[in-house]
This record gives C-alpha cells, sequence and structure tokens, in this order.
C-alpha cells in the first residue's frame, strides 16, 4: 500500500513518513500542492493524507483537481488533514471529495486506524483482519500467520502480502507491485521485489502445504485464492 | 405582618406594575378628576344661581307672569309691581323645584362620572396598548438574542417615532456587537487554529518515537530537539496573541512624546540584532514631532517593522530609517532592500496569521502576527499603517500619527 502525504511543516511530514513507514507502508512525502499533483500523476498511490491549509495550491484544491481528473482514472482515497475543524470547513473537505477527515492535532494511532478503514474499503472487507484461505493477516496488529503458524515476516514482506490479501486471485505484475508496495526512494532495476517476493513464498509454505503464492509467467505473480474457484484467466502455470 | 405585607408586594407588581394597567389607571383617573371638578362646578354653580336669585323675588317674574297673562288674553288682575315679600306658598314651591333639579343633576352627574369613568378604564387600557405593543415586541427580541446568536434584529416597521427609533438604536447596537463578537470568533478560530499546527508536530512527533520498540536514543533526541522547536514557535505565538489582543483595546496611558526620540532608542536596540544578520542600519531623523501616545506601544511597532526588515534582509543589505512629519501628521517609515512584496500580496501583508512564505516563516518561529500588530497599533492611535513596495528592490513601510498640539502651549506661543 502506498501512501502519499501532504503537508507543508516539515517536522510533521517528517514525523508521519517515518510512522508510516514503520506501519509497513510505502511512503512518499510532498510539501505543497504543486508536488503533491505532480507526484500523484505518475504514481497510482492508493491512499494520500493532504493537509488542508497549504500556501499556493491548497488542499481542497489538490483533492478536487485528483477527483476531477484522477491520474490514471483511478482517483486515490484521500484522508484530509487538517487544523480547521469548524462544521463548514469540515464539510468543504468533504464535499470536494475527501474520503475522511481528521483534526490537528490526533493520536498517531486514530491516524493509522483511519488508513486501515479507508484502504480496507477497496478490498470490500470490513475487518482489520484479511482471511484468504488459510492466510491470516491482522493489518491493526502486524502479525501474519497460515494455518496458525506465525509467519515471522519482515516489514516489507507483510506490506507485499498485505497488497497480495486485498488482491486474492488477481495477478500482480513486479511494476503494481513496485508502485504500491516500495516508495519513490526504491530502484526500479533491481530485483528487490522478486527477491522479497521469493522470500516471501518461502515463509508462506512449509514442507508440504500448498503452494499460496505462485508465479504467473510473463505476468507477475498471485495468491491463490480458494474461494474463487476457477481462474477466470487461465493463464496459470499450474 | 412584615412577610405578609412582602408577600402582598411581589404579587402586585404582576397587575400593578405592568405599565399598561398604570398608564390605563392614570389616564382615566386624570381624566375622571376633571370631569368630576367640572361636574362639581356645574352643580355648584347652578346651585348657587339658583339660590343666589329667588325668581319669586325678582320684577322679572312679575313680567313673566303678565306675558303668560296676555299671551292668554285674561286681564291681568293685581299684577302690578309690589314691594312685599313674596308669599311663602310660591317660596316653598320654587324651592322644592330648585331641589328636585338639583337632585337629578346630582344623580346624572354621579352616573355620567361612572360611566366615564368605566370608559375611560377601557379607553385607556385599548390605547396604552397599542402604544406598548411595540415595546412588547422589542422586549420579546432581545430576551431571543443570546451571546452566541446575535443574528437577530428587531426590524420594527411603522411610522418613524420613538418607538421605531428605540428600535432602530438597539438594532444598530447589535449590529455593532455582532460584529465584535464575529471579530472575536475569527480571531479565536484562527489563533487555536493557528497553535494547532505546532501541536500536531509536537503529538505526532512524540507518537511516533515512543510507539517504535526500536526508537534509540537518537531518535529520543531528534524528536526532542523537534518538540523544542514546536514549543519556541508555540510561546513566540502565544506572546504575540497576547500582545494582539492587549493592543485591540487601547486602553493605556497616553502620553505626549516625541516620535523621533522613541524611534532613535529602537533603533539603537536593534543594532546588534542588525550587526548579527549583517545587515546595515542607518537612522535619518528629524526631532521634534509630537504625538499623544503609548510609548511602549509605538517602540513595539517600530521594533516589529525592524524585526521584519531584518529578517527580509540579506547579508549586506541595508535598512534605512526615517522619521518625519508636516502639520497634522508624523511618521516613521522602514526601508528595506530585500526581495519586496509582489502587488497581489501587498494587500495582504498586514493582516494577521498572513506569512509571504508559510513553511520558511515557520521555521523561523515567526507568528504571522507583527505586522497587524503594527497595524493595530497605528489605528489604534488615530494614524494608519502603509506599505510599497518594488518586488526585487525592497519595501517601504510607514506608520503615520496624528501629530500632537498641545492647546495650551500653542495659545501662549500666539499670544
Amino acid at each position: 500500500m502506498r501512501i502519499l502525504v501532504v503537508d507543508d511543516e516539515a517536522d510533521l511530514l517528517d514525523a508521519l513518513s517515518r510512522g508510516l513507514r514503520r506501519e509497513g507502508y510505502a511512503v512518499d512525502t510532498a510539501d505543497d500542492g504543486e508536488e503533491a499533483l505532480a507526484k500523484a500523476s505518475w504514481t497510482p498511490y492508493d491512499l494520500i493524507c493532504l493537509d488542508l491549509t497549504m500556501h499556493g495550491i491548497d488542499g481542497l484544491e489538490v483533492c478536487a483537481r485528483l477527483r476531477a481528473e484522477p491520474p490514471g482514472g483511478v482517483a486515490p482515497r484521500i484522508l484530509m488533514l487538517t487544523a480547521r475543524d469548524t462544521l463548514e470547513d469540515r464539510i468543504r473537505g468533504l464535499d470536494v471529495g475527501a474520503d475522511d477527515y481528521l483534526v490537528k492535532p490526533f493520536a498517531f494511532d486514530e491516524l493509522t486506524a483511519r488508513i486501515r478503514t479507508l484502504l480496507r474499503r477497496d478490498s470490500g472487507r470490513s475487518g482489520a483482519v484479511l482471511e484468504v484461505g488459510d492466510v491470516v493477516v491482522d493489518t491493526a496488529r502486524h502479525h501474519a500467520s497460515r494455518a496458525g503458524r506465525d509467519l515471522g515476516l519482515t516489514a516489507k514482506e507483510f506490506a507485499v502480502l498485505r497488497y497480495f490479501m486485498s488482491r486474492p486471485g488477481e495477478v500482480l505484475s513486479q511494476e503494481q507491485l513496485l508502485d504500491h508496495v516500495w516508495d519513490e526512494h526504491a530502484d526500479p532495476f533491481t530485483n528487490t521485489v522478486r527477491v522479497t517476493v521469493g522470500t516471501l513464498r518461502r515463509k508462506l509454505t512449509v514442507g508440504d502445504e500448498e503452494p499460496a503464492l505462485e508465479t504467473v509467467v510473463g505476468s507477475g505473480y498471485r495468491l491463490f485464492d480458494p474461494d474463487a474457484g476457477h481462474d477466470p484467466n487461465g493463464d496459470s502455470d499450474r | 405582618m412584615n412577610r405578609s405585607g412582602v408577600g402582598l408586594a411581589d404579587r402586585m407588581p404582576d397587575r400593578f406594575g405592568s405599565l399598561r394597567t398604570r398608564l390605563a389607571l392614570l389616564y382615566s383617573i386624570v381624566l375622571f378628576v376633571l370631569a368630576a371638578v367640572m361636574v362639581g362646578a356645574i352643580y355648584l354653580g347652578l346651585s348657587r344661581a339658583l339660590s343666589d336669585e329667588p325668581m319669586s323675588r325678582l320684577a322679572r317674574f312679575e313680567q313673566l307672569a303678565t306675558d303668560a297673562a296676555q299671551a292668554s288674553e285674561v286681564e291681568p288682575a293685581s299684577l302690578v309691581p309690589d314691594e312685599r315679600p313674596p308669599r311663602p306658598w310660591l317660596v316653598i314651591f320654587e324651592e322644592e323645584v330648585n331641589r328636585r333639579a338639583l337632585e337629578r343633576l346630582r344623580a346624572y352627574s354621579f352616573t355620567a362620572l361612572a360611566g366615564l369613568f368605566l370608559g375611560s378604564l377601557l379607553v385607556g387600557w385599548y390605547v396604552a396598548g397599542l402604544v406598548l405593543r411595540p415595546i412588547g415586541r422589542i422586549s420579546a427580541v432581545a430576551r431571543e438574542i443570546t451571546a452566541t446568536d446575535l443574528s437577530r434584529r428587531i426590524d420594527l416597521g411603522g411610522p418613524s417615532d420613538e418607538l421605531r427609533d428605540l428600535a432602530d438604536t438597539f438594532d444598530e447596537m447589535l449590529g455593532r456587537l455582532d460584529e465584535s463578537f464575529e471579530g472575536q470568533r475569527r480571531f479565536v478560530a484562527e489563533a487555536s487554529h493557528e497553535l494547532r499546527n505546532p501541536l500536531a508536530v509536537l503529538r505526532t512527533n512524540l507518537d511516533v518515537v515512543m510507539a517504535d520498540p526500536q526508537a534509540g536514543p537518537e531518535d529520543f533526541r531528534a524528536a526532542g530537539v523537534v518538540a523544542l522547536r514546536a514549543a519556541e514557535r508555540m510561546s513566540v505565538l502565544v506572546d504575540d496573541l497576547l500582545l494582539y489582543a492587549h493592543h485591540e483595546r487601547p486602553d493605556a496611558a497616553r502620553e505626549p512624546l516625541d516620535l523621533a526620540v522613541v524611534v532613535a532608542e529602537t533603533v539603537e536596540d536593534f543594532g546588534a540584532a542588525a550587526g548579527r544578520a549583517g545587515v546595515g542600519l542607518e537612522l535619518a531623523e528629524r526631532t521634534g514631532l509630537a504625538v499623544l501616545a503609548d510609548a511602549a506601544a509605538v517602540r513595539r511597532a517600530v521594533a516589529n517593522l525592524l524585526s521584519n526588515a531584518i529578517r527580509v534582509s540579506d547579508d549586506g543589505g541595508s535598512i534605512r530609517v526615517s522619521t518625519g512629519g508636516d502639520d497634522d501628521l508624523v511618521w516613521v517609515s522602514v526601508v528595506d532592500d530585500g526581495p519586496g512584496i509582489t502587488a497581489e500580496h501587498l494587500d495582504h501583508v498586514f493582516q494577521r496569521f498572513w506569512r509571504g512564505d508559510r513553511s520558511s516563516a515557520r521555521e523561523a518561529g515567526r507568528s504571522g502576527l507583527g505586522l497587524a500588530i503594527v497595524r493595530q497599533i497605528a489605528e489604534g492611535h488615530g494614524g494608519r499603517a502603509t506599505v510599497r513596495s518594488t518586488p526585487g528592490e525592497g519595501a517601504t513601510f510607514t506608520v503615520w500619527l496624528p501629530r500632537y498640539v498641545n492647546r495650551v502651549v500653542a495659545r501662549r506661543e500666539r499670544a
């Protein structure tokens, strides 16, 4: 899950990106509206944390523009962060298309809870715990297990698994994973995606367990979804 | 006994304390007394007239008899005027007639007076109600208005009379109150918004570092540095907020002083700060600029202009401070050779919490109130603050104050 944090307070931006990275998100930052729009135009963010009051292009305008012309056709979730808390401000924020609204100062735990809720909306699930077959991922407690066995994932592996879990049965390309799980500092020419997916696959399947993560030759990877039954694409190599 | 007296007094005002009742009562009592005096006078006059001039003694009575006899073609017998006392039966008859007439008059008078009293009470009640109705409306609206909702108005229509005037005055007062409450509310909202940003920085930083089990001493140190910065910003902001709130009500003692002297002192105070920033600071003063002002406030205004100028000046830049005046106004102006202000921003520089460059201003720990306080002080002294700028060349901030003319001295000099 890749998040863009936009705020003109450098100190806040630092703290937010550090905290969110520790939660396993890929985080990019922008310190004004222009930079935010530019970054959002070439990266398909899953969520944008947007400060409302900024110099130049403010958060309302960024939100309105992203809603009017979503880059790549899919508008990211937008969580508005603001020091303004009057009713009119909240209504205005939600009216231009913000998905949620958080008033500064906020508890960091509340922010992460709201981010989880917003990101869950994409996968159509309602709880913090994602389940696909016998793989269970608790996004709030950062815990992943298969058939009751703790997987012991690193933060990056956890982030990759969470992204797969939100799209079970879907073939995800390396580029997609790079876009949504790695931040702007990742080098697109390294094989970091392949390596991480490889170690994740090894941790997911031990002994004679059925392979959970499969490689779709030429396309990418897919989390095996036992509930989906027949594979509609039929391009599996198995 | 005492208690019952109090109880009665408590109950009385409801009925008799009402202005309408009192007006109606007063009206009908005055009318009744006037009518009673008039009726009494008529009655007295009539009864005196009747007893002073008994008809039986008058020659005119005889003449009346003659006329009556002539009319009836009867020979008037023994109707020659005589000087004998009237005959007793005639007197008695006459007295009886008079008595009955007066009695009838009395009865009619009392009935009329009673009717008049009742009627006047009714009319008085009605008229008083008519007159007092707008007052009822005024007080009803006034009761509905609370300090948090001052948007209601009485809006009394009708002819422009005393009550309309009262209602309009009341409306105007509400308008002013509303405006000042609204201003206050906006100020509090802006101030809390400004305080929330550093608070958010503080809280999020601490939240993130505390929740991190792997955070080392360096992380805590870094969070501490950020927290200090945020605290610094908040204390600057709170100081300026207090100053701003203080200058909003100019109640400080004013004294005649020479603007040039205050400016010279302030410029001297800033010498060291300018030196540290590598900025030249020169003063071209013209003394004898009398103003009636709060010295501390004027010093604050000049200091804010100076620190603003030093902040925008590059190393090696220069600031020129000059004072001057004419017959009506005196001024102090601060000219810097910094980046200047673009035309679109010129209108905003004196607005509170406006900052040319938001993020860099915050890092420098500015409240965004400095120039707003300058304007407030200038306007509080009956003057104003202006700015001129050519982008790329610098800006000129000027505070204008009304010149103080000591009338006693002026008169003595003229003499």
